[in-house]
């Protein structure tokens, strides 16, 4: 019993990793730019995608096609800003409803590229770890990891470099961020491409476990959407927490439970969350 | 001065509304100068599609935005076929009760839910449309799970049943003839009124003594019936559902029809499904074209003409008389 425990903690901890990805992604570009992104999910799928032309038809490397991933990414979350997202600034309900649109066409565009079959993902690395009874495949360890070394990475940028000032100061106050010389038209674009750059990368280092196809883009945007409102819109903190509260939710009642009654359950707490604090559980109140 | 200017204007909008009305007829008698069964069956789902976008229209109406309609219509299916098939409840009471049971729905949550606004309340709306999903299939005894509800019986009224689709056709398009009206008798009221004070400026409203809340709840309640009312016809004309059929995709649809013809307007939900209904089949050499063009045309109509189509005619004049 303490071991099917201790092997649901880590199994908890990796999908709260991934979901925390995609949901840093998501809550950032509501932060900065005031959308609810509904086209996130395409950007991991899209990543998949790039990590699968990367290792199987250009034979790079994988690390590089990871690396590729991400400023391919950046480049397109800030074309999308330019093009899409731009005129609806200020109006956060056309924002989300066009983003319903961009997602309806990055879908049907890969799969009028790719077809609708799923397809197989050469494995990086096999086998597994063994500590104790506790069993971890080698595959899983390698997309934690490098996860893990991605949100670092983040991090570090957020609080330590100037852009990240600049688009932590924006997410707090637009107007007084941009009489402190934070400027929007460069610093939107850069916020929307890290958050579709984040989605992308989750989507290349989760390709070799789940496979590859044009719908694969549905259940991370969902997990995203339920870590993001469990912690709240805009707050990082509050997604990290969430997001391993989620990852651990779902390890343990698919352990002992099923998996259906996971879904339910973390559907009934958006709800609840949302109707009992709108804000989330570490948000910050609406202004 | 003023006057004078609105004066033509106003003529001219009755004017348009004639010649609106006109096309709208012409457009609805098509299948019958075709006479193909195939455009009886776009028909039809044109009407059910608009139909059920003018409910969501009505919560519109109130400055709301659901995401949870398909759930709406689905519930409204479920209702008539388990009255229809389990309990043997004739299709013209079941019909109307479906429409009751949604709304009933909608009565009961509205409350809650109504305090978010915004995208938090598309947020909870979608959530709730999951939550839907996941919880019918968890109960295939009732909801058919994943395998959904086949051999649903035909629309019978009064013991005739409705077998081919110009009969059908006829039927849907009394019912959305009757679910217009009934919307234009709403919004021309004391209730349209409030509805239009509340979308306008909700803090004035509250302020000027009309109750918001009430007010909204009424909105989502109505808009939420008439999905029910749409989802019990849809059901017994297609024969088939399931969990699945009323998942997120399909709110989205009834998101884009309503946004692409107009959000505010009446006519908008109709104009929607008019054009964008069919216009899968006008692109019959490129079908796999079709959702890109659907999120091409959103994006395009948010972009540069926020009124939705059915503000165009007004659009062009304008710019004509700015342009002379």
């Amino acid at each position: 019993m303490s071991f099917l425990i201790a092997q649901s903690l880590v199994n908890g901890v990796i999908l709260g990793t991934l979901y925390l990805m995609m949901a840093i992604g998501f809550t950032l570009v509501f932060g900065v730019m005031r959308i609810v992104n509904f086209a996130h999910g395409e950007f991991y799928m899209m990543g998949a995608f790039a990590a699968l032309i990367g290792v199987t038809w250009l034979g790079l490397p994988y690390a590089l096609t990871l690396a590729l991933t991400v400023a391919f990414a950046i480049l397109l979350g800030a074309l999308v800003e330019r093009v899409v997202f731009r005129p609806f600034r200020s109006d956060e309900l056309s924002g989300m409803i066009a983003s319903l649109g961009l997602a309806m066409i990055l879908q049907n565009g890969a799969l009028l590229l790719f077809g609708p079959d799923p397809q197989a993902f050469p494995s990086m690395v096999s086998g597994v770890f063994r500590i104790g009874e506790m069993i971890i495949p080698k595959s899983r360890s390698l997309a934690l990891g490098v996860g893990v070394v991605i949100l670092v990475g983040f991090y570090v940028f957020l609080m330590h470099t100037r852009f990240g000032r600049g688009l932590r100061a924006l997410v707090q106050d637009q107007e007084v961020a941009a009489l402190y010389g934070v400027r929007p038209e460069i610093v939107y674009p850069l916020g929307l491409g890290l958050g579709i750059a984040l989605a992308a990368a989750a989507g290349g280092l989760m390709a070799p476990l789940f496979g590859v196809s044009p719908f694969i883009g549905a259940t991370p945007l969902l997990k995203a959407f339920i870590v993001v409102i469990l912690g709240g819109l805009g707050s990082i903190p509050g997604a990290a927490l969430a997001a391993m509260l989620l990852g651990l939710i779902e390890s343990f009642t698919s352990s002992f439970v099923s998996a259906s009654a996971a879904d339910i359950v973390t559907f009934a707490l958006v709800v609840g969350v949302l109707l009992v604090r709108p804000s989330g559980i570490l948000g910050r109140g609406e202004s | 001065m003023s006057t004078v200017s609105t004066m033509p204007a106003t003529g001219r909008v009755s004017v348009g509304g004639a010649v609106f009305a006109i096309a709208l007829v012409v457009l609805a008698l098509v299948p019958w100068f075709t006479g193909s069964t195939f455009h009886f069956h776009i028909a039809i789902m044109v009407c059910l599609a608009a139909m059920a976008s003018a409910g969501l229209a009505t919560i519109a109406w109130v400055g709301q935005l659901s995401l949870a309609h398909g759930a709406f219509v689905g519930i409204g299916a479920y209702a008539s076929v388990l009255l229809v098939t389990r309990l043997g409840v004739p299709f013209l009471i079941a019909l109307p009760a479906s429409a009751i049971v949604a709304g009933a729905v909608a009565y009961l949550i509205g409350k809650p839910l109504l305090r978010l606004c915004g995208v938090y309340f598309v947020l909870i709306t979608f959530a709730l449309n999951e939550l839907f999903r996941l919880v019918m299939l968890e109960f295939p005894s009732v909801s058919g799970g994943s395998s959904g509800i086949a051999g649903i019986p035909k629309i019978s009224l009064f013991g005739i049943v409705l077998e081919h689709q110009p009969e059908v056709y006829v039927f849907t398009l009394v019912m959305l003839a009757f679910v217009m009206a009934l919307l234009w008798t709403i919004r021309n009221g004391p209730l349209g009124r409030r509805f239009a004070a509340v979308e306008e400026n909700l803090v004035l409203a509250e302020a000027s003594g009309i109750p918001t809340a009430r007010t909204q709840n009424a909105a989502f309640v109505i808009g939420s019936a008439i999905a029910g009312f749409t989802g019990a016809i849809m059901a017994h004309y297609i024969g088939f559902i399931s969990p699945e059929s009323f998942a997120f995709q399909l709110s989205v649809s009834y998101v884009i029809i309503l946004v692409t013809g107009g959000r505010l307007s009446l006519a908008g939900p109709l104009i929607g499904a008019i054009f964008l209904v069919p216009l899968p089949e006008f692109l019959r050499s490129a079908q796999q074209y079709q959702h890109i063009i659907y999120g091409v045309v959103l994006i395009l109509v948010l972009r540069f003409l926020p009124g939705g189509l059915a503000a165009l005619p007004r659009k062009l004049l304008g710019s004509e008389r700015s342009g002379g």
